[in-house]
């Protein structure tokens, strides 16, 4: 008998040791080159949620079904809860890898066409997440649904109408939303497929010093310090995704307690409002979903709707698709790029200010002297701010190539290894422990509970998967 | 390996294109099955105002100044409007006149022609806001003495949507008072029975109804001869 671990039975059973996946050297395992890794652990979250509510999801009764799923279903309000909190964490995830990705110039050659993936990917989940957030009927996506038939008419599109919102009937809405739902969900799992591939492909993005700051970095696949994807990549992105999923179901299932549930914003709400036709509906300010704040608060612009879902949304939408067209000499760094740099911080600082504006004044018409303080500041401040950094960053910039990386080396010593151990030890015992609290749980009404406890499980796996990552990295 | 012709290579090729782009294009409609068929109906009916029970409603039992709000479907199953027996502040049915309603989104106008029942009183008015489709109970009617927060301040005796703040007035066919509507809300014509006092909903005046292409298409037809009345608690009373 060969002393052969399970792993290496596994590796060898299922050719683990011949994916063609890219490693990576060791300082890529930090989380900012895992930012894409975040958004999809997301979506596969939320394909896996999503699949499952199917079973339970009725469009011909779309608000009683979705309180059905809360309220019968076993585990049905997790699902739900932390379906919308899914929802909620890939679109963070997505703007941060973004912004990531841009501020580190990662969109130039040769990935224009990966950047161009990921706007259309961005755009799609932000549709996909507002017919989701129709589906459930209550009087928050009711009003959705009336407004983006106002969005489609103002930019001439009524044809559209009833290609999206269906014949008219309630019956025909809500099975148009749903077959929408998951065909635009599996158009971003194949966009994302590609983008995927593209990013194995192109080779992944070196750290900026490294590359000396001129496009096109690549870390190239015959590097010396890049290690085989198995088990190394794997192992992290286990924990990657456990960590993810754990955050995910963390948020809601908090916010569900009942202590705290009625204190909960409805904007921030893990349910859907009330019903449309019930009493409480007219105290509901008709909020779109948070990431939509902005777009809210631009349709009370002294302006046409036209020019505001222009400005809005499609605007940007182009500019950032054309961004990596247009930017494309061979400066990585942000401050070499002060225009777009600029142009970015404003853009996100109008998004985040119109977005609590939306928040804290929904439906109330803006003036045009409120609307050029809020608009003419940033614009002023972050392109002074940027050219200013850039012309000082200039000066010290060969200082700063020139100078010694100083290669940090790994160091270990046995009192910390014996420390990740006992913390180890401690998180497995509380895992064990919460397993077995768990299983006094009542699926049907103690749901923020179980939540909560299948997010301190995947927490805690993915703390032990972290620690013993470490040994991995020897 | 024989010589590659390469003159029919490019003729083979070419057929390639050719044939690859017709099965493209002549599938292409194919894309028109997302296309719904359109349901609707083609001409306005005439139904009668009935309640829950089907008992025929009485014009002088409609509720003043929207203490109870009377909703029912005209002419399609998915266009709510409001039924309204407008008073003055003492809850005393006033007579609304015939008036000349513009709308400023187009520049045009057109006649509402006013209340009926016993006090000429009764008017109709699409329930769904013209800005964007805000509904019940966002978009209801303030009563004398209950005050709307409009752009224009305080404002009673109005319908006022609190999604985006438009306000209509009802004494004056719907016309706009505040944006960012740029069109009244269309009204039901209504016709009275003196002798039964009962009402009947006849057409729709105005602009399109929100969210239709034109009033009778997208949406299911109303069944029978009757469209029911709902009562419901007027949110603006709180």
């Amino acid at each position: 008998m060969s002393r052969k671990s399970i792993g290496d039975w596994f590796a060898e059973t299922f050719h683990l040791k011949d994916i063609p996946f890219m490693g990576v050297p060791t300082y890529m395992f930090s989380i900012e080159y895992w930012l894409g890794g975040i958004a999809s652990a997301a979506l596969f979250w939320q394909a896996l949620t999503g699949l499952l509510m199917l079973l339970y999801y009725q469009p011909s009764d779309a608000y009683d079904s979705t309180m059905a799923i809360i309220h019968s279903v076993p585990f049905g309000s997790v699902l739900l809860s932390s379906h919308l909190y899914g929802a909620y964490i890939m679109i963070l995830a997505v703007y941060i890898h973004g912004l990531h990705v841009y501020f580190k110039g990662a969109y130039k050659k040769p990935r224009q066409f990966q950047w161009v993936l990921g706007v259309l990917m961005f755009a799609m989940v932000m549709i996909t997440s507002f017919v989701g957030y129709s589906m459930t009927g209550d009087v928050l996506g009711t009003d959705a649904v009336d407004v983006g038939k106002g969005i489609l008419a103002s930019i001439h599109l009524s044809a559209l109408t009833p290609i999206f919102f269906g014949n008219g009937t309630d019956l025909d809405l809500f099975t148009r939303l749903l077959g929408w739902h998951i065909i635009l969900v599996t158009l971003v799992v194949l966009l994302f497929a590609l983008h995927f591939y593209l990013a194995e492909q192109n080779g992944f993005m070196p750290d900026l010093k490294e590359a000396k700051y001129k496009a096109p970095a690549v870390l190239r696949k015959d590097d010396a310090r890049i290690k085989p994807w198995w088990p190394r990549n794997f192992i992290f992105m286990i924990g990657i995704v456990t960590l993810t999923w754990g955050i995910i179901l963390m948020l809601p299932s908090i916010l569900a307690l009942p202590q705290i549930v009625d204190k909960v914003p409805i904007l921030f709400s893990p349910y859907p409002g009330p019903s449309p036709t019930s009493p409480q509906a007219s105290l509901v300010p008709a909020y779109p979903p948070w990431f939509f704040l902005f777009m809210y608060k631009m349709a009370d612009m002294p302006f046409p709707l036209a020019i505001d879902v222009s400005m809005g949304a499609l605007i940007p939408l182009v500019v950032l698709i054309v961004v990596p067209f247009i930017d494309r000499n061979e400066e990585l760094h942000p401050l070499d790029r002060p225009f777009l740099t600029a142009l970015f911080i404003t853009g996100l600082t109008w998004l985040i200010e119109l977005s609590i504006w939306g928040a804290g004044q929904p439906g109330v018409p803006v003036k045009p002297t409120w609307l050029l303080l809020v608009i003419i500041p940033p614009f002023i401040i972050s392109f002074g701010g940027i050219y200013l950094l850039h012309f000082m960053w200039r000066s010290m910039k060969p200082k700063v190539i020139n100078a010694d990386p100083g290669e940090k080396a790994a160091t270990s010593n046995g009192v910390e290894d014996r420390l990740l151990s006992i913390l180890g030890i401690i998180v497995t015992a509380v895992a064990v422990i919460i397993l077995l609290l768990s299983f006094s749980l009542n699926p049907i009404t103690d749901g923020p509970l179980i939540g909560l406890s299948w997010s301190a499980l995947l927490l805690l796996f993915s703390a032990d998967v972290f620690i013993y990552f470490r040994y991995e990295l020897r | 390996m024989g010589d590659v012709d390469q003159s029919r290579r490019t003729f083979l090729k070419s057929l390639v294109i050719i044939a690859g782009a017709s099965m493209v294009i002549g599938m292409l409609r194919g894309l028109e099955v997302i296309v719904p068929p359109s349901v609707g109906i083609s001409s306005f009916p005439l139904l009668q105002l009935v309640d829950e029970n089907g008992n025929p409603i009485k014009a002088s039992d409609v509720p003043v100044n929207g203490q109870k709000l009377a909703m029912f479907n005209y002419p399609l199953n998915n266009e709510p409007n409001y039924l309204l027996n407008l008073g003055n502040d003492s809850n005393q049915p006033v007579e609304i006149p015939a008036t000349t309603v513009s709308i400023p989104a187009t520049g045009q106008s057109y006649t509402f022609p006013g209340g009926v029942g016993p006090n000429k009183s009764i008017v109709a008015y699409s329930a769904l806001c013209e800005h964007l489709g805000c509904t019940y109970p966002e978009l209801t009617f303030y009563p004398p003495g209950v005050k709307a927060s409009t752009f224009n301040g305080p404002m009673d005796k109005v319908i006022h949507c609190s999604c985006h703040g438009s306000t209509y007035d009802p004494y004056r066919g719907a016309a706009v008072v505040t944006g960012p509507t740029t069109k009244p809300l269309p009204a039901v014509q209504l016709k009275w029975d003196s002798t039964t006092d009962y009402l009947y909903a006849v057409t729709m005046i105005g602009p399109t109804i929100y969210g239709h292409t034109d009033d009778l298409s997208g949406g299911s037809p109303i069944s029978g001869n009757s469209t029911t009345v709902k009562l419901m608690s007027n949110p603006a009373l709180g």
